[in-house]
Formats: structure tokens, C-alpha cells, sequence
């Protein structure tokens, strides 16, 4: 997520090697700043999109049609939307999207919403704000907002948003969209810190059931990338239980022990999982890769 | 007078294919037995597996465990046709996420229990809660029949499959789906099935002290309901979901100071540090009330084996 005022962070935006970058022209850029940083954005798009990343933009709820007519070009990927309070606001905002797609001769339909919840009531009332549009692509916890919509001040020792986060994950997963988000304390409260710690934290994200994480500092993207990535070791065990329970279904059982655990249908559907999703971060890291070096040239 | 409370705190899942499994099942002393013929058979034996289950619910129940059957989640007609004999307890069902699912089980389950002479009511639905969307709809589906009587799930790998996560990981990464099936049972009272978070990175399956200690965890936090996939871990499990001797005497005197302190009038009193009171009595005497039938679970198991033992094996 870069302002989409800073013009060092947005020239240099795309060779950090995110899958995804978020122009903001929300809290990231100051009162005074706002209607300028709208004439940025069609430039930023088209600079931030150079390492093959999907580019979206963050915009303010209370100047949503404004900041939606200055985002939406071509190379586009979506909006964010922060502060969703109501199924009413986020079905508002894909109307306004429709409109501006039809201005600007963008597919109609094609642009996604990623929403941000940052108040109990939205967290409360997340599968009707989920369901208010087909948009609706990823939702996340804004925690530091959510934090200070309740009044609290987190400690790093006492994680505050288990039952948001759980409630998060769960809803999303079963509406079909991506929950995002990142394990505590770095939600609510993030800041730097070596990149093996952040590999362990955004590792338990991924065990958490989130889809990815919006990086406030380029020094999140490789141990976040990592993380989501399943390792070498993962895929080989992975292989192994697809070997050995192919045996066992040809052997007339699908329940078989395999190194101390049980291996049936839902380990080797896992499996299958794990195999596949690494073959598609080694696909989307060869785009960007090939995108680095046509811009680099 | 309470409603009879089900003893299930020690069970085998197995696959009702594999003959040396089902044979031996009685020999176990567990609670009861899940015959399985979803994700441990394999495709092509479906059919096959079927026609197993009339005979492995008498072979299997000679020892005193209840017989239960886990079906497909797909195959829900043709699977109860094939199952729903006399002597089923409980049919499994896996993967639920809908209400009007668990009323279609409840309706061909009714007809095939009056077709077949088994008295009505009597084959119990366990809704498996394995997904976001059953985890999402817990209420309605745990409400959808009388059948369902024990509720619980939100772990393991289905669910783990669903979120994309993995499954040992030192964490508990599925504790508010867990917490919303066990508050959607606990409201509808019935007996949550879940467990609270132990720390396990290894994912054995056949590790007595860990299923012990996973068993007791699940006791204290106030789960009676058990279940495994390999039979060392039976004993154990029902030793930890069973109350010690130590906290029967405990709940004895409880109950006894508290009559002693209804008699003088007071309220609560302290003894030993510990207070006496109407809450502590309710607590001392459902305890009291679970290591009776308990107790009484077992020995209907051990009359059991005995009358197979005597008939010859």
C-alpha cells in the first residue's frame, strides 16, 4: 500500500515484487492533498502495474464518486474500500463502479471490490456486507481501526481480534471470497522486525485461513510472499501422500498410515491443494518476473 | 428426571471394508463404533461397502459398543437404504452445511425406520459440521431434526481442506468456528462435540498419551464425547473422559457440606479455601451422575464380552 502522493514510493512501487499494489487516497494522504492526488492516480496505475502486479486503489467512503471517476482506467485491477459499515454502502459503491466502467470503456463487471472492515458493527454483520455485491473479491480487518473504533489499545501479549479474525475467515471462506488479513500483533499494531519473525507471523496468518496481506513497508513482501508460497518440503511430503494413498486405493482401502498420521480422502484432497497452489505461485512469480525484466530494460 | 445421557467416550472409525478392522472391533472396550464408508473407501467399493453394514452392526455391537455408520455426504439415499438396520444407532453424516440436508436424512431415515420394524426415533443423526458454510449455518442445521443430539466438528482436515490451512501448526487455528458449533449446541442442549486446542505438531493418531491427555483437557472443559482413528488410543480416552476416583470423593463431600449448610440456612460457606454453594453442588452432582452411568456404561461392556467369551468367542 503506497500514497499515491508519495512519488518516491510510487515510482518505485513495482520492483518489490508484491502481487499486489494499493494506490491509497485514503488515510495516506492529508486533507489538503486530496483533489491533487486524484490527478495522480491514472499515472500511478500505469506505473505500479510495470512488475505485473494487480493494481487497486484505496478510496475515501465520503468522496467515494469523485476518487471512483479518478481511479478508473485501464490496468485497473479494483478498489478498496475502507470503513464498510452496511450491505447498502458496498451495493452503492459496485453501482458507482458500473457507471465509471461504462464511461471509461472498461469490461462492465470486471473490477473487484476489496473490502475493509473496521468497526464491531461490520465485523458483526460481515456475511450480509459480503453478500451486498458479486464484486466483492477479498475481505480484511483494518485492525488498528478496529482497535481504535473500540477504544482499546492492544498489547502485543493479549490478541484482541481471535473471534473477529475467526469470524472473518470463516465467513469469507463460505461466501467464496478471500478473507486478508495478518496475525497479531501485526494487525493492530505493525511495525518492522527481522524477517524471519515476519515469515513466522505471516505464516500463522496463512494457517489462520487468510488469502494474503496488504504490506504497509516493502520489507514485508519476501517473507509474506514466502509464506503464502508452500515450501519445497511441503510439496515433497504432499507428493509422498499422493503416492502412497494412489497404492492404498489400488489395494482396496483409502485409509492408509503414513509417516505416524492417517492418509485418506481429505489429506490427499489437501494434497492436491498444496501441489496445485505451488505450481500457480511458481507460474505467478515467473509473470512477474518476465515483467521486471521487460521494465528494466 | 434427566434425559438419558449417552456414553461415547472412546470410538473407532473404520473402514467397513477391511475385514480385520470390523472383526476385531469388539475386542476393543470402546463406547462404540463408527463404521465408515466415506473418506477411508474407496470409490469404486462404494457399492460394495454398502452391503456390508447389516452384518458388521451385529459383529461389531457384540461387545456393548453402539454401532454407528458414517455415509457419503453425496450418496445420502442410497447409502441409508443400505444401513439403516436394527441395531444402528447413529448415522454420521459428513460435511453438513444446510438445514434442509439434515431434513432430507430425518425424512428417508423415518421411512426406512418403519419399513424395517425399528422402533421410531430411535437412529440418531450426527451432523458433522466440516465446512465455513456449516460452521456459518450451526444453528439451523443443529436445530433441523430431533435426530441430532450431539453436535460439534469446525476441525480436522475437511475443515482445514476448507480454509486452506494446515493442520498441526501449534496453534489453534480453528477456534471460532469450534466456538460456534459448541454455542449453537449448548443452546440448543445438546452435547457439543468439539475439543479444546492441545498442541500437537505431529499429527499421530496412535499415541495413548497424548489421547489421554487430549480426553482429560476435553472432560475439564465439559466435552464427554470421544472418538478416534486406532485402537490404542481407546483405553485412554475412555479413562480421560471418565472422573477420576479422586474428584467423585471430592464431589461427595461437596454435596454433603452443602446439605449441611442448606440445613444451618446459610447461602455459601468456605472449607479449605474452597466455597460451597449452589453452583458448586449442581457442578458436584452432574459429575456424580456422569461417573454413574459411566460406570454403568462399563459394565455393560464387560457383561457383554463376557456372554461372547462364554459362548465360545
Amino acid at each position: 500500500m503506497v500514497p499515491v502522493t508519495n512519488n518516491r514510493f510510487v515510482q518505485g512501487a513495482w520492483r518489490h515484487g508484491a502481487d499486489a499494489i494499493t494506490l491509497d487516497l485514503e488515510d495516506g494522504v492529508v486533507s489538503s492533498l486530496k483533489a491533487g492526488a486524484r490527478d495522480l492516480v491514472r499515472d500511478a496505475v500505469a506505473t505500479a502495474g510495470k512488475g505485473a502486479a494487480e493494481v487497486f486503489v484505496r478510496v475515501n467512503k465520503r468522496f467515494l464518486e469523485a476518487d471512483l471517476d479518478a481511479s478508473v482506467w485501464p490496468g485497473l485491477a479494483g478498489i478498496v474500500l475502507p470503513r464498510v459499515e452496511s450491505p447498502e454502502e458496498v451495493a452503492r459503491a459496485a453501482e458507482a463502479l458500473t457507471s465509471a466502467e461504462g464511461k471509461r470503456g472498461i469490461e462492465p463487471g470486471s473490477l473487484s471490490l476489496v473490502l475493509l472492515l473496521e468497526s464491531a458493527n461490520a465485523v458483526w454483520r460481515v456475511r450480509e456486507i459480503i453478500a451486498a455485491s458479486g464484486r466483492v473479491s477479498q475481505v480484511g480487518l483494518d485492525e488498528s481501526d478496529l482497535a481504535a473504533s473500540l477504544g482499546i489499545n492492544p498489547l502485543a501479549e493479549y490478541d484482541p481480534f481471535v473471534f473477529a479474525r475467526g469470524r472473518i475467515a470463516i465467513e469469507a471462506t463460505a461466501a467464496e471470497v478471500q478473507p486478508i488479513g495478518i496475525a497479531h500483533p501485526m494487525g493492530a499494531q505493525p511495525k518492522l522486525v527481522p524477517a524471519e519473525d515476519m515469515l513466522k507471523i505471516a505464516t500463522n496468518s496463512k494457517n489462520l485461513g487468510f488469502k494474503g496481506i496488504i504490506c504497509p513497508h516493502p520489507s514485508w513482501i519476501p517473507s509474506v510472499n514466502t509464506a503464502f508460497t508452500p515450501t519445497d518440503s511441503e510439496v515433497n511430503f504432499y507428493t509422498q501422500v499422493r503416492e502412497v494413498f494412489a497404492q492404498a486405493i489400488a489395494a482396496g482401502t483409502a485409509a492408509v498410515p503414513f509417516a505416524g498420521r492417517m492418509i485418506d480422502v481429505p489429506v490427499d484432497e489437501w494434497a492436491k491443494v498444496v501441489i496445485a497452489m505451488s505450481a500457480a505461485c511458481q507460474r505467478r512469480d515467473a509473470e512477474k518476473l518476465a515483467a521486471l525484466g521487460m521494465a528494466g530494460k | 428426571m434427566a434425559e438419558e445421557i449417552g456414553v461415547h467416550r472412546s470410538g473407532l472409525t473404520m473402514p467397513v471394508v477391511t475385514p480385520r478392522f470390523v472383526d476385531n472391533a469388539w475386542r476393543r472396550g470402546c463406547d462404540f463404533i463408527n463404521l465408515d464408508l466415506e473418506d477411508s473407501v474407496p470409490q469404486h467399493l462404494k457399492g460394495y461397502a454398502r452391503t456390508l453394514i447389516k452384518d458388521a452392526i451385529a459383529n461389531v455391537t457384540k461387545g456393548g459398543a453402539e454401532a454407528f455408520t458414517r455415509i457419503n455426504h453425496d450418496l445420502v439415499q442410497a447409502d441409508l437404504e443400505g444401513i439403516v438396520w436394527p441395531g444402528l444407532a447413529k448415522v454420521n453424516y459428513p460435511k453438513a452445511e444446510y438445514a434442509e440436508e439434515i431434513q432430507k436424512l430425518d425424512r428417508i431415515i423415518s421411512r426406512l425406520e418403519r419399513e424395517r420394524g425399528i422402533r421410531p426415533g430411535t437412529v440418531e443423526i450426527g451432523a458433522n459440521i466440516e465446512t465455513s458454510v456449516g460452521v456459518a449455518n450451526a444453528y439451523s442445521i443443529a436445530s433441523a431434526s430431533p435426530r441430532v443430539k450431539e453436535f460439534g466438528g469446525a476441525g480436522g482436515y475437511d475443515m482445514s481442506r476448507n480454509l486452506g490451512v494446515e493442520m498441526f501448526v501449534g496453534f489453534d487455528q480453528f477456534v471460532y468456528g469450534k466456538g460456534e458449533v459448541e454455542l449453537a449446541a449448548r443452546a440448543l442442549g445438546l452435547e457439543p462435540h468439539t475439543a479444546p486446542f492441545t498442541a500437537n505438531t505431529t499429527g499421530s493418531v496412535g499415541d495413548p498419551d497424548r489421547a489421554f491427555r487430549e480426553a482429560e483437557a476435553a472432560r475439564k472443559c465439559g466435552f464427554r464425547v470421544g472418538g478416534g482413528l486406532h485402537p490404542n488410543v481407546v483405553e485412554p480416552q475412555t479413562r480421560g473422559f471418565t472422573p477420576t476416583q479422586e474428584a467423585v470423593d471430592e464431589s461427595k463431600q461437596v454435596l454433603e457440606q452443602y446439605r449441611e449448610l442448606e440445613v444451618s440456612g446459610e447461602t455459601w460457606s468456605e472449607i479449605n479455601g474452597r466455597i460451597i454453594d449452589r453452583y458448586e453442588a449442581d457442578r458436584a452432582r452432574r459429575l456424580l451422575e456422569w461417573a454413574q452411568v459411566c460406570a454403568r456404561r462399563d459394565q455393560e461392556k464387560a457383561d457383554a464380552v463376557a456372554r461372547v467369551e462364554q459362548a465360545g468367542g
